[in-house]
């Protein structure tokens, strides 16, 4: 069975009969979203049973010519730095669905046939290994989320869902003329026209090429991470959107940056990444205490859950570019954690929001009382998010800031400082809102968590703790393709030994199984 | 059998067998309009079978080759504009259909402007010689102006044709007289001859003043910018389906014609700076489009900005003739006939008078009124902004990969800054559609029968099915180019 492709093809297929469902069944619409999406996660089970842990390259690999004069195929296959964001976004799609069980009831239909073709195109871009498959999987996401902001949004949800789209498009654009410049001098060297992502590796390119190519890249991906200052349209976007909307826009759609950079930027333009390293290190540390610092004051729940975002992904960007093993590595766990944590929270402040119909952090307190289990779930996700050890944030950020040490200790050392200012706006929100006396009448009988909401934050804290307690399953399943990439990079460089050497201090500091992987990778790049 | 005349070489009724059965098609449909003025309904669909019928003999009896003493010529490329041009032909009837229904001026005539219309486009593509183009640009302009006024009692309408039919004439007299002057230089009209004389041809002050006047008279078919202002308000005042129509083909006929053109003057090119002068036309169109887009509330004009925009876009990928570049303006013009025609269709669709606007409030909530119809509109903005998977997208991406392989990165890329620009106009009508209550006791109606059903069918599955299997079209348009080149 070609499992990439069902995983691509099913929701867009589920959409297109869902399509012709009747518009008062909404019961039967939303379960048909649900079931199909539990569907393709349950399918996509089969990719961690089929996964060969010792293999780097692409797993499962399909290919297809679609434009063969172009060199352009439908070719997807999935290593180890996709399989974890493909497993988030088919683990996160269900959720949704339940989550907005009983929220959404304009249009439901057209709510869930927007989810599911976002969920098509989310997985296909992860597993494309064609850079033209990927541009056209990463711009479709665009028009249903745009959708989704802008029909189920809130109260400025047009202003949202534009600056979103244009944001998004500006950079997506300008890297689409990089990518047909990229494939006309592949073409150009080797006579044969492709846009193969591995075929395309080992373009020769003029430093001056080089460096406006990684600019056109880096900025697409940097609006869509977001870096700071291109943060913007990000809080007005999750304030806006729906739950559903934020939960996924969150938990994967901010990944397609990370995603980005680590399949894209890093081996297509090694030296210039090389070179230009300092910047994105330091705008990824700015968008880490700025991303706090502005969380600390949001009187917004939800907009303090946004900020909180810009300042994660800080790390995740930080993590890439310190361009270590270990640091990647956590960079990747911490993009799933991410997608947990805050999808948790988004998901938290959303079941509150329908029953108050106010974000405001002054309307709450002492909320643990009324509601105990929403107040339990809430916590958890929070501590998630604070990078508790035990938890799964813990694992990612200590990833990150051990395999960045060495490189980049001055940045290390100020991240560090970005998770404390996270333990004091989360823990502030915790103490605002659930604990005191209760200040607000209206609080005193709001009903607590309905089955459907338990049964989508059950799966999230299982794996918080499942991924803080044991992470090496998730790390050993990445750990070749990462050594892979970083073998890629040195090799591009003409065995730029310096990331390797660096990087063996970094994996012994973090004491994880890494080390050694790292010393073959040192001696690899030496020879 | 002598031939008629010493020009006519046996078999040329096949030759011509399109032109042949459209004309006559459309004098049948006049007479059946005059004999049995009560069975207007059969008029349509009678229309419908002559163009099908047509696209059919383009098929089968068609024979290549160059005709009447090499002055017209039948290859792969001039079927594909011809098949464009009957697409174009085919949509435009559908929509009118309802639209001419519901405004109660159905009548014989309409079709069969449409088809003699037709009938000059397709000299245009075929004529080798300057003379027959400006053959078929007149036929095909003398139809734009009948069927722009064809609304008679709306002023609007009036106001339109009478416009149209000063600026155009004006066009048509720059055209003549470049080639007057082309003539005059190179001893001949025809294309080929032309060409010959351009391998050994120095610059002259009187080649650039040709070439000028020539450019400005088919910039005016064009609406290129500069020589845009008629479009606006021409496409606001003609009967909708007659603008998407008039928005798509003409224009298509035209570039074909400056493919012929610029490729006869490869050898002089170097020499001149006329590609610059091409190059500066095209940024401008795309800048004053997609920017003064931004500001039309009126659809049909919005639409006639965008328009302008997308030839610039064509313009791009004629910097330099190549095989390449002729199969993605082939290709471009194809999408953009569906996805153009399909837009004003929508729009034709809408029920008010038509002496008004049609402005973005008549499509408030359209999306969720009539989930067909706003899909439909959704799709086809997509597809103008150049999103992926329509077909706008993969057309687009052939245009700018074309530029970038001939080494125009600049034009390119201003390109692409514009088309961000375009996304927020084109994005604003989705968001008409499906975010936007119509205001309180103000909800524009819209209907449309089966016809106008199946034209946005044609138009959406095509779309969808060009920006997901390219693979035939370029093929097929890709072949086309090499023949036309290797002339």
């Amino acid at each position: 069975m070609p499992i990439l492709s069902v995983l691509v093809w099913l929701p867009i297929a589920a959409a297109i009969v869902l399509a012709f469902f009747p518009n008062r069944a909404e019961t039967a619409i939303k379960g048909w979203g649900l079931f199909w999406s539990a569907a393709v996660f349950v399918i996509s089970l089969g990719l961690l049973r089929g996964w060969d842990d010792a293999h780097a390259g692409f797993q499962f690999v399909e290919s297809i010519p679609w434009i063969p004069q172009w060199g352009i195929n439908y070719s997807l296959g999935i290593d180890g730095i996709s399989l974890w964001l493909v497993m988030l976004t088919t683990f996160l799609t269900p959720i949704i669905f339940l989550a907005g069980w009983n929220a959404i009831h304009k249009h439901p239909k057209e709510y869930v046939i927007a989810f599911l073709i976002m969920e098509s195109a989310m997985i296909g871009a992860f597993v494309a290994t064609d850079l033209i498959l990927f541009y056209i999987f990463f711009e479709l996401m665009l028009l249903p989320m745009y959708l989704v902001i802008g029909v189920w949004g809130g109260a400025n949800r047009i202003y949202a869902a534009i600056k979103f789209f244009l944001f998004t498009i500006t950079g997506s654009l300008l890297m689409l003329l990089g990518i047909i410049y990229l494939g006309f001098q592949s073409y150009h060297q080797t006579g044969i026209p492709t846009f193969n992502i591995a075929d395309l590796y080992g373009t020769e390119l003029l430093p001056r090429a080089q460096a406006l190519l990684f600019f056109a890249f880096s900025l697409a991906f940097a609006i869509k991470v977001p870096l700071f200052p291109l943060h913007t349209w990000l809080p007005d976007a999750h304030v806006e959107a729906p739950t559903g909307g934020s939960i996924i826009l969150a938990g994967v759609m901010l990944k397609m940056g990370t995603y980005g950079f680590l399949r894209f930027v890093l081996p297509f333009f090694p030296e210039s990444s090389m070179r230009w390293s300092t910047l994105l290190v330091t705008l990824s540390v700015i968008g880490i205490i700025y991303g706090a610092l502005v969380a600390w004051v949001q009187p917004d729940m939800k907009k303090l859950v946004a900020y909180s975002s810009v300042s994660h992904l800080g790390f995740c960007v930080l993590g890439i570019f310190a361009m270590t093993q270990t640091a990647i590595e956590g960079s990747i766990l911490q993009m799933v954690n991410h997608g947990l944590s805050t999808g948790a929270l988004f998901l938290l402040v959303g079941v509150v929001y329908e029953r108050r119909h106010t974000r405001l952090l002054a309307d709450y307190g002492g909320l643990g009382k009324t509601m105990p289990v929403f107040a339990t779930f809430f916590v958890i996700a929070v501590l998630s998010s604070v990078g508790l050890p035990g938890l799964n944030g813990f694992v990612g950020e200590f990833l990150i800031l051990a395999g960045s040490f060495k490189t980049w200790p001055i940045a290390a050392t100020i991240a560090a400082t970005g998770v404390i200012l996270a333990a004091i706006y989360l823990l502030w929100l915790v103490q605002k809102v659930f604990f005191g006396p209760i200040t607000n009448e209206e609080n005193r009988h709001v009903p607590d968590m309905a089955w459907n909401e338990i049964a989508a934050m059950v799966p999230l804290v299982v794996l918080m703790v499942w991924i803080g307690v044991h992470p090496n399953t998730f790390l050993k399943k990445m750990e070749p393709s990462v050594k892979h990439l970083i073998t890629v990079m040195n090799g591009e460089t003409g065995g730029e030994v310096m990331v390797a050497e660096r990087h063996v201090g970094a994996a012994a500091l973090s004491g994880t199984a890494t080390a050694e992987a790292a010393v073959a990778t040192l001696e690899g790049a030496k020879k | 059998m002598t031939p008629l005349h010493p020009l006519l070489e046996p078999g040329w009724q096949y030759a011509v067998l399109p032109e042949l059965i459209l004309s006559f098609g459309g004098m049948l449909l006049i007479l059946f309009d005059a004999f049995l003025p009560r069975a207007k309904a059969a008029l349509a669909p009678l229309g419908l079978i002559v163009f099908i019928i047509t696209a059919w003999s383009e098929n089968l009896f068609i024979r290549g080759g160059l005709w009447f003493g090499g002055t017209y010529e039948i290859s792969a490329i001039t079927m594909i504009f011809d098949l464009t041009f009957l697409l174009a032909g085919m949509l435009a009837l559908l929509f009118a259909r309802d639209y001419l229904d519901r405004e109660g001026i159905e009548g014989g005539e309409f079709y069969a402007l449409l088809m003699w219309g037709t009938v000059g486009m397709m000299m245009m593509a075929k004529g080798l010689d300057l003379l027959i183009i400006v053959l078929g640009l007149e036929i095909l302009s003398i139809c734009i102006f009948v069927l722009v006024g064809y609304h008679r009692r709306m002023p609007v309408s009036n106001e339109a044709s009478l416009k149209y039919f000063l600026m155009g004439a004006f066009a048509t007299g720059f055209v003549l007289y470049g080639t007057a002057l082309f003539y005059g230089a190179t001893a001949s009209t025809n294309i080929s001859v032309m060409g010959r004389w351009f391998q050994t041809a120095q610059a002259t002050p009187l080649l650039t003043i040709a070439f000028v006047l020539l450019m400005s008279g088919f910039g005016f078919k064009l609406a290129l910018a500069p020589f845009h202002p008629w479009a606006p308000d021409v496409y606001q005042g003609a009967p909708t389906p007659v603008a998407g129509w008039l928005s798509v083909a003409p224009k298509a006929a035209t570039l074909i014609v400056l493919v012929r053109l610029f490729n006869a003057m490869g050898p002089v090119l170097p020499k001149v700076n006329w590609m610059g002068m091409v190059a500066a036309l095209a940024i401008l169109s795309m800048i004053v489009g997609n920017a003064v887009a931004i500001v039309q509330r009126d659809l049909k004009r919005m639409l006639a900005y965008s328009g302008i925009a997308h030839v610039g876009y064509m313009m791009i990928a004629m910097l330099t003739i190549r095989e390449d570049s002729v199969a993605a303006v082939a290709v471009y013009t194809i999408t953009y006939a569906l996805m153009n025609i399909g837009a004003f269709g929508v729009v034709s669709l809408l029920i008010k008078n038509e002496n008004d606007p049609h402005t973005l409030d008549d499509i408030a909530g359209l999306g969720f009124r009539r989930k067909f119809y706003g899909f439909a509109l959704a799709l086809c903005m997509f597809s103008l902004s150049g999103l992926p998977p329509t077909a706008g997208f993969i057309s687009k991406f052939y245009i700018f990969k074309t530029a970038i392989e001939s080494g125009h990165t600049t034009v390119a890329l201003i390109g692409i800054l514009t088309s961000i620009v375009s996304v927020y106009y084109y994005l604003r009508v989705v968001y008409y559609l499906y975010m936007k209550e119509p205001a309180e006791g103000y909800e524009v109606s819209s209907a449309g029968g089966v016809f106008a059903a199946g034209a946005l069918t044609i138009a959406v599955a095509g779309i969808l099915a060009i920006g997901l299997f390219p693979t035939p079209l370029f093929q097929a348009a890709g072949n086309a180019a090499r023949v036309l080149l290797q002339q």
